[in-house]
């Protein structure tokens, strides 16, 4: 089967590829997961796109790779206690630090890492 | 009858033991300060073998070379110079009726500082400096200072200053008071709290060294130490009470009231944990 | 489309069922965020998005909004009984993490 692409449908594709929406925006996870009052990743990890990350927690990176299980990275976002009983993650889920919204946002940004 | 015997001996032999000097064991576990103690200092020395022991008391200094450079770098103009100034002049004013600071601790509170916290036997509680100080002022007829302001951090800069370098000598005495308020000092620092359920622990024994943001964390051994600091990112000096209430803020807690007796236990448990390590107050953190 | 209408008409009419929060209901809904902060507050576990939830909720009511009164007073009561549950796990759980 050929497969054609209008120049439209390239640039999305492009967009996608490179984490950011149709419209070319960077991804509302991108801004959630940045966010100090919100997912706040960057104060213990390195994730490309953020500047002076901490280093208590993993460089989050090839994370297609790493968790082509999407249910599993959204549960250590949720609750990572869960599987780590002394891990310094805060349990955004559990504590109602983000929505359930916020959580499929920030997963579905991390995945473009 | 049997029974009568049984509790006789079982009598017998705490008896036995309170004269041999034995800490009481509680009903659940036994409380070991001196057990806690070796393995605490041993986890920081193992993890840290190229720190020197009383180096531990510089906080994120002793974790961080890059960061050490910039601390010596201020070192001739220390910012808290002016606090030790103003805390000897405090000390030396006496308050309306005649009386000074001094005459509430012993030696005139010149060189005691590594002494505290102590437990007072006869109220059944912890005390610390800050909360000496206050006691002093209200039973001279002088209004409490915020815990958490400057006067409270000149006061005890000085006191600190003038027992620069002498190793804490915290004692627990052999009292199931002293020691339960030691357990609970323990249990605050253990317990994960706020919304983002950090314990002390999280940072100070599971992450010194590492950084959050560019903030390198300091290693609980010797971590009260360095107090009152001139804290760099508060542009100003910061008692004891001021850091557990920002450090429960930061975690999203609802911090207690400042020298609240969980406070005072927490500091009561880190000090001991300190024994041996100088006093290197009042200092400067980034 | 005919069932792009019917859900629309649907998502209205239980939208509108939801929308009149009373009076009353912040009362109710208040008086268990409180209490269950206040129980927080016994186990000296009480945490800031409760507090600001709880401020948000009276001060929402002030304004007459009663629904977003309403929304954010379970919402304290939701962070307060999380905080609770994280107080009373820790009683024990605390002990796994001491350095022996």
């Amino acid at each position: 089967m050929r497969l054609r692409l209008k120049s439209a449908q390239a640039a999305i594709l492009a967009g996608l590829l490179l984490g950011a929406d149709a419209q070319g925006q960077a991804l509302p996870g991108q801004a959630l997961a940045f966010d100090r009052s919100k997912g706040n990743c960057l104060t213990c990890h390195d994730i490309k796109g953020g500047d002076a990350p901490g280093n208590l927690g993993p460089q989050l990176a090839d994370m297609k790779a790493r968790f082509p299980d999407r249910k599993e990275l959204t549960a250590i976002v949720f609750d990572e206690t869960k599987r780590n009983p002394q891990t310094v993650m805060p349990p955004f889920g559990r504590n109602l630090i983000l929505t359930d919204g916020e959580i499929e946002a920030i997963v579905d940004f991390l995945y473009t890492r | 009858m049997k029974i009568f015997r049984a509790i006789a001996s079982v009598v017998v032999t705490i008896a036995a033991l309170a004269i041999a000097g034995a800490r009481p064991a509680t009903a659940a576990d036994s409380i070991d300060p001196d057990a806690d103690f070796k393995a605490f200092r041993d986890y920081f020395t193992k993890r840290f073998p190229n720190v020197p022991l009383n180096d531990f008391v510089n906080g994120p200094y002793s974790m961080d070379a890059e960061l050490r450079k910039q601390w010596e770098a201020i070192d001739d103009f220390p910012p808290y110079d002016f606090a030790i100034d103003r805390g000897k002049q405090m000390f030396a004013t006496p308050f309306k009726n005649g009386k000074t600071y001094g005459d509430c601790f012993p030696d005139n509170g010149v060189g005691i500082r590594q002494n505290y916290p102590y437990f007072d036997l006869q109220s059944g509680e912890v005390i610390t400096l800050e909360l000496a100080l206050n006691r002093c002022r209200e039973t001279n007829g002088e209004e409490p200072y915020s815990y958490v302001k400057d006067e409270m951090a000149s006061l005890t800069a000085y006191m600190a200053f003038t027992s620069r370098g002498k190793p804490f000598d915290i004692k627990i005495p052999n009292d199931p008071r002293a020691l339960a308020a030691y357990q609970k000092g323990e249990e605050y620092f253990y317990t994960r709290r706020g919304q983002l359920n950090f314990s002390c622990a999280s940072c100070h024994v599971q992450n010194p060294g590492n950084h959050i943001r560019t903030e390198v964390l300091a290693p609980a051994l010797g971590i009260v130490a360095a107090m009152p600091i001139y804290r760099s990112e508060w542009n100003g000096m910061g008692t004891m009470s001021r850091r557990l209430v920002t450090c429960n803020r930061q975690v999203r807690g609802v911090p207690l009231k400042p020298q609240d007796e969980l406070y005072r236990d927490v500091e009561y448990y880190l000090s001991y944990m300190s024994n041996g390590l100088p006093v290197s107050g009042p200092g400067a953190r980034p | 489309m005919r069932t792009y209408l019917f859900a629309a008409v649907m998502c209205l009419l239980t939208g509108a069922a939801q929308a009149a929060s009373t009076e009353a209901d912040f009362k109710t809904a208040l008086a268990a965020a409180v209490a269950a902060e206040q129980e927080a507050g016994a186990l000296k576990n009480q945490w800031i998005p409760t507090e600001q939830a709880l401020a948000a909720a009276k001060k929402a009511a002030a304004a007459g909004d009663f629904n977003a009164a309403v929304a954010q007073a379970k919402e304290a009561e939701a962070l307060a009984k999380a905080s609770i549950a994280q107080a009373k796990e820790q009683q024990t759980a605390w002990k796994a993490g001491v350095i022996r």
